[in-house]
């Protein structure tokens, strides 16, 4: 565990938790001395020679101010090393962020890491002097006491030493049985709040439902299993706490037993004996304490074994050399690729060329947008290539790609800072003027008139000041100024108000001319004046390629589904059909 | 304001003693137990000194009294095994009572969110209830489960043994307080000001998980863009403004923090405790074997005090999560009809509504209309203009600040819940689809629907076909095998309120466009909900509504015009301005030749 916890330390963390470590042990080997102490200054007391425990006093005082320094430092430093491995457990996780690659945030990972961030590296970081130094302590000054014991009494000490692999293996069962009973209890916990939230969300409905719905029985049982689980991890927790409590307490009865043996049948000093009891009484209650804490690291662990789960994850192959594009033509080449189960796409082979937009249409599900994934490197295809320039993208390299690319995805993430600042982003390297002639281009100008504080509103958290749309011409105008030679376009499926529309469709306009623009298309404006039309079937594979107006001439499920949108186009709601 | 006739709903018991009412028997359980747990630990200590006084003679070549011996061992020994096994059950039972309290809780919460107002859960994020059910009803447990019994053993064990001690020897009773004494004089030092550094570790955590979310959610961006290093700055900016206020506020406790710890280390007490004992047999005369009891349990003084002290931080979010479950609990539920009604017939009025969400600010005002049985009536007008505020009046979402709004002629603060939505039904954007097979999904407001009907339901809404392509059909489970586009889950919704079919429907328009590519579908599933119903719309795209019976113009929370399409498109007003804007712009957004 400390090794673990120290691969994770910056050298001077390392350095401060070692040293504190150090003096933790100093301390508590001072601590067994100490109380040893006890055995011969009692015993002149009860022998009555009070000059020799005088003297023995002043040992003990000795290893006292022994202790004391050793605690103060293991304390002073302690406080250094948690501040210092608290900011190098940030640090490594902001490494982290940014080196996983983009697929792993697939999922939200947002509360993952800022649970992290907030709460785990604190308490690792508080670990060392919290929870290791009381361990530490809570087993090597009872160990001190017991070799020490061997120098007054062999058979108290060996009964006590008996019990010692008893206590250790006693130990081991509680820290396993608690953490095993935790995860079985972490997952019953996390589908019952998921429910939970559900059951919040579809009120609405759950309203006409009534009381005792589906839902209803949904989210009992998560509760009761949630329950039950936490019954069963007090169970198995409560009963190996108290196996070790008991264990512990049986060495002092074993001490008194024996003991009492010893007295009666003559064969001990009974001075030394008197000693021994009181320090077996109290030889064992840091050991308890220790006990106490296995339950901590066993929360700590948790948060190491994330750390180097990030560690684990796999990156995308990159080139020692990236290689150089020849133009910017997207092609991909008999690609097979799929989320984990059954591939989104199967042996699909297409070419978008440059200087041209190609729009992509299909089925919902069809795998769109995983073609514009897999050109912008958030995957490697399970077979097949994806060429940029007739280079396969791997032997360009993440770093060749994202240069190459400006993305417009749905999910536009806007930062809570200014528009010009979102807009910005896509190229720091121009003026402020620059900046707001290419959002201009895009309309963003009309979002702005819009705003009080104009260029420099805010857009709020995640951009919730923007609609969808609004968003999404931010994101185009980032694409604009970064002026890569390939465009990826996602077009909003969301309902778009006729003025976004417009400003979109002006905006793809601007970028067609001398890029690739690959349109995930969903707009008939956008999708009829495309150069190229590659209509999926929704089996992984193309269905009908072509111009709008050679797909249409054919007759195929591309003209029907052309004719199905324009039908919808013109709907009408009555009660009376 | 209160309706006259709808009674206010009966006070629950005080939100604050219902948080722990439901384990206030296993308490005094936990209480006898910790108590008796306690004064057991302090035994065995006490037997130790009677063994040595019974030994005490054969120093000098007496016998030893075996009987005497064995007897003081057996009590010690009954005196362990009661302490530990009391100890352990009063854990036992605050852990149980804690079990019991979490989960009567978390019924708790799921029975209070079925009775608060819809409105609610339009404001709320789901992680306000995700914290409410994980972190709150979790911040409880020390209250529970540990402090009583930490609170109980840190007075029961010092009261018992130093009037043990008192008794014994007074002076070493006396040593052994001092220690204690120290403690509590400088304890108050340490935690000078913690409150308000609580209070800002909280808002430096707070700023950190502002900082790693927005790098989170941002880094696909910044990596596309090449801004990762600005990005990352931030988050370096805010971890370091975090370690800094950590490393500042440990800095300064820590001096305090240690002077405690050491006064109540045992090895300090044990110094002190020898000291006084030496100087007692030395200087005052006392007998060696009275000054056992004061070093034996003078010891064990300090630690439940500390354990007491560590134990301040849990208290501290335990009684906020209590003050947040309070609050919860304090909302006010829907108000139930003192005298429910049964509303005759399908029409909808509103009679010179107003309501707003905030007192001050009112989202509509004077709003008079009425909708007759199997017609529709479309709401238009901008965002913000209230058309998606009145249209949630109907399944009362909210309730009308002033004048009335009736279904069939009765109010509907007088319609029992299940009345009222056995006749409302509402499609609206967001859709609620649980984690549970399509078919559960589709009969989910009627679970007694046989298959026959819950597919007649999933036809007519074009989702039939969708459904039979899972290979578990209509078992499939959504978010497991059965993963729908927007479109196709707004169709499941559809096809539920087919199945509900409640004659009075509020529909959002825009779920028709929410997803381009199943948008005929969606729309052809619409027509056949909407058909003979009382229909309330709210309409995005002005050609959806041409033949709708009534269009209303909202403006600003008015109805600013109403009447057919040609009507309001020959009286050249308002609507008629925002056809023409909407046909000139329609035009353009449409290929030619693709208009309607």
């Amino acid at each position: 565990m400390i090794r673990r916890l120290l691969h994770y330390c910056s050298p001077r963390a390392r350095r401060l938790v070692i040293a504190e470590l150090a003096c933790v042990v100093i301390a508590a080997v001072l601590q067994g001395i100490a109380f040893l102490l006890l055995v011969p200054l009692l015993r002149s007391l009860f022998t009555g020679e009070v000059e020799a425990a005088s003297g023995w006093l002043l040992v003990v005082l000795a290893s006292a101010v022994g202790y004391v320094i050793a605690s103060w430092f293991a304390s002073q430093i302690g406080m250094k090393a948690a501040t210092s491995v608290l900011d190098s457990l940030l640090e490594r996780l902001g490494e982290s962020v940014v080196s996983l690659p983009v697929s792993w945030y697939s999922t939200d990972r947002t509360g993952l890491i800022t649970g992290l961030a907030t709460q785990g590296a604190m308490f690792v970081s508080t670990m060392p002097y919290a929870i290791l130094r009381q361990i530490l302590a809570g087993f090597i000054a009872p160990g001190t006491v017991l070799i020490g014991m061997y120098a007054f009494d062999w058979r108290l000490a060996l009964s006590m030493t008996v019990m010692v692999p008893i206590i250790a293996l006693g130990y081991r069962w509680l820290s396993r049985g608690i953490g095993r009973g935790d995860r079985a209890h972490s997952i019953a916990v996390a589908e019952s709040s998921n429910r939970v939230v559900e059951f919040a969300r579809a009120q609405p409905a759950l309203r006409t439902a009534g009381e005792g719905s589906i839902a209803d029985r949904l989210v009992s049982q998560a509760l009761d299993r949630q329950h039950q689980e936490y019954r069963g991890l007090l169970i198995t927790g409560g009963s190996a706490i108290a196996l070790f409590a008991g264990l512990v307490q049986l060495s002092l009865t074993v001490l008194l037993v024996v003991g009492a043996f010893l007295a009666i049948g003559g064969t001990v000093d009974i001075a030394t004996l008197i000693a021994l009891l009181v320090l077996g009484v109290r030889f064992n209650e840091p050991l308890v304490t220790a006990g106490d804490l296995g339950g901590g690291v066993a929360v700590a662990r948790t948060t190491i074994d994330r750390l180097d789960e990030f560690a684990r994850t796999a990156r995308l192959p990159e080139p020692a050399e990236p290689a150089e594009p020849a133009g910017f033509a997207v092609e991909f080449r008999d690609v097979t690729f799929g989320y984990g189960a059954d591939p989104v796409l199967r042996d699909l082979s297409f070419t978008a060329p440059s200087g041209g937009m190609t729009a992509i249409v299909g089925p919902s599900g069809s795998g769109k947008t995983t073609i514009t994934k897999l050109v912008a490197r958030f995957y490697d295809p399970e077979q097949g290539t994806v060429l940029i320039g007739g280079v396969p993208v791997p032997d360009l390299g993440t770093a060749v790609v994202e240069a190459a690319v400006a993305p417009v995805f749905q999910d536009v993430y806007l930062f809570d800072d200014t528009i010009v600042n979102n807009v910005w982003i896509g190229n720091p390297d121009l003026s402020r003027d620059e900046v707001i002639a290419a959002a201009t281009r895009a309309r963003v100008d009309e979002i702005v008139a819009r705003l009080p504080g104009g260029w420099d509103a805010r857009v709020g958290e995640g951009g919730s000041n923007l609609s969808g749309g609004e968003r999404q011409r931010v994101s185009i105008a980032r694409a604009l100024l970064k002026n890569a030679p390939i465009v990826l376009l996602d077009e909003a499926t969301s309902a778009l108000d006729i003025g976004n529309e417009i400003a979109i469709g002006d905006a793809i306009d601007q970028i067609r001319a001398d890029r690739t623009l690959i349109v995930v298309a969903h707009r008939l404006q956008t999708i009829m004046t495309a150069d190229r039309i590659v209509m999926l079937d929704g089996d992984g594979g193309i269905r009908e390629s072509g111009t709008h107006a050679e797909l249409l001439a054919s007759g195929g499920a591309y003209s029907r589904y052309w004719r199905e949108r324009v039908d919808a186009a013109g709907w009408q709601l009555s009660s009376t059909d | 304001m209160q309706a006259p006739f709808t009674r206010s709903t009966p006070k629950p018991p005080s939100p604050e003693a219902g948080v722990l009412s439901s384990v206030r028997g296993s308490l005094a359980g936990i209480v006898v137990l910790s108590v008796i747990g306690a004064a057991g630990s302090v035994v065995p200590f006490i037997a130790i000194v009677e063994l040595a006084r019974a030994l005490m003679p054969a120093i000098d070549g007496a016998p030893v009294d075996a009987a005497r011996v064995w007897l003081i061992v057996s009590i010690a020994i009954a005196a362990l095994i009661v302490s530990v096994g009391t100890a352990f059950l009063s854990g036992v039972v605050g852990h149980f009572a804690d079990a019991e309290m979490q989960h009567s809780l978390r019924q708790r919460i799921i029975r209070h969110l079925q009775r608060l107002p819809l409105g609610w859960f339009d404001r709320r994020s789901s992680g306000a209830v995700r914290k409410l059910v994980e972190n709150d009803v979790v911040a409880l447990h020390q209250l529970v489960a540990h402090s009583i019994q930490d609170v109980l053993t840190a007075i029961t064990v010092p009261v018992i043994s130093l009037v043990y001690l008192f008794i014994v020897e007074w002076r070493m009773a006396l040593a052994a307080l001092v220690p204690l004494v120290a403690i509590l004089l400088v304890y108050p030092l340490m935690m000078r000001g913690a409150g308000e550094k609580y209070r800002q570790y909280d808002q430096a955590t707070q700023a950190l998980s502002g900082a790693t979310v927005e790098f989170v959610q941002g880094i696909a961006v910044v990596k596309r863009f090449g801004q990762v290093g600005r990005s990352h700055r931030r988050y370096s900016d805010a971890t370091r403004e975090y370690v800094r206020f950590v490393g500042e506020w440990t800095r300064e406790t820590a001096v305090s923090f240690t002077i405690v710890e050491l006064l109540a280390s045992p090895i300090v007490v044990l110094a002190w405790l020898l000291a006084a004992a030496v100087w007692l047999v030395g200087n005052a005369g006392v007998a060696p074997v009275d000054i056992l009891p004061g070093i034996l349990l003078g010891l064990g003084l300090t630690a439940p005090l500390m354990k007491l002290g560590a134990s301040g931080q849990f208290l501290r979010n335990a009684t906020k999560a209590r003050q947040s479950l309070s609050e919860f609990f304090g909302l006010a539920p829907v108000s139930a009809p003192d005298r429910p009604e049964t509303p005759e017939g399908h029409s909808v009025a509103l009679d010179d509504v107003s309501f707003g969400y905030l007192d001050s600010h009112r989202v509509l005002e004077d709003i008079s209309l009425a909708c007759a049985p199997g017609t529709v009536t479309a709401l238009v007008g901008a965002s913000g203009s209230g058309k998606s505020t009145l249209a949630k009046l109907v399944p009362r979402f909210y309730d009308v600040d002033e004048g009335s709004m009736t279904i069939g002629g009765t109010d509907v603060r007088r319609i029992p819940s299940n009345e009222l939505y056995r006749r409302v039904g509402f499609v609206f954007q967001d859709v609620q689809l649980l984690r549970a097979s399509l078919r559960d999904n589709i009969r989910l407001t009627r679970p007694d629907a046989t298959d026959a009907e819950v597919e007649a339901a999933a036809r007519a809404a074009q989702i039939h076909d969708r459904i039979l392509q899972f290979a578990r059909g209509y078992d499939a489970v959504v978010g497991e095998d059965a993963n729908l586009s927007g479109g196709e889950a707004q169709r499941v919704t559809i096809a539920r309120s087919l199945l509900a079919d409640a004659p009075i429907l509020v529909l959002d328009e825009a779920t028709a466009f929410a997803d381009p590519d199943s948008e005929a579908s969606i729309q052809r599933a619409l027509s056949t909900l909407a058909a003979s119903r009382t229909v309330l719309v709210i309409a995005h795209r002005l050609h959806t509504i041409v033949r709708a019976d009534q269009i209303l113009v909202l403006d600003n929370g008015h109805i600013v015009e109403r009447g057919t399409h040609e009507e309001l498109v020959a009286s050249d007003g308002r609507f008629a301005a925002m056809w023409s804007d909407y046909q000139r712009n329609h035009a353009r957004s449409l290929p030619e030749g693709a208009g309607a």
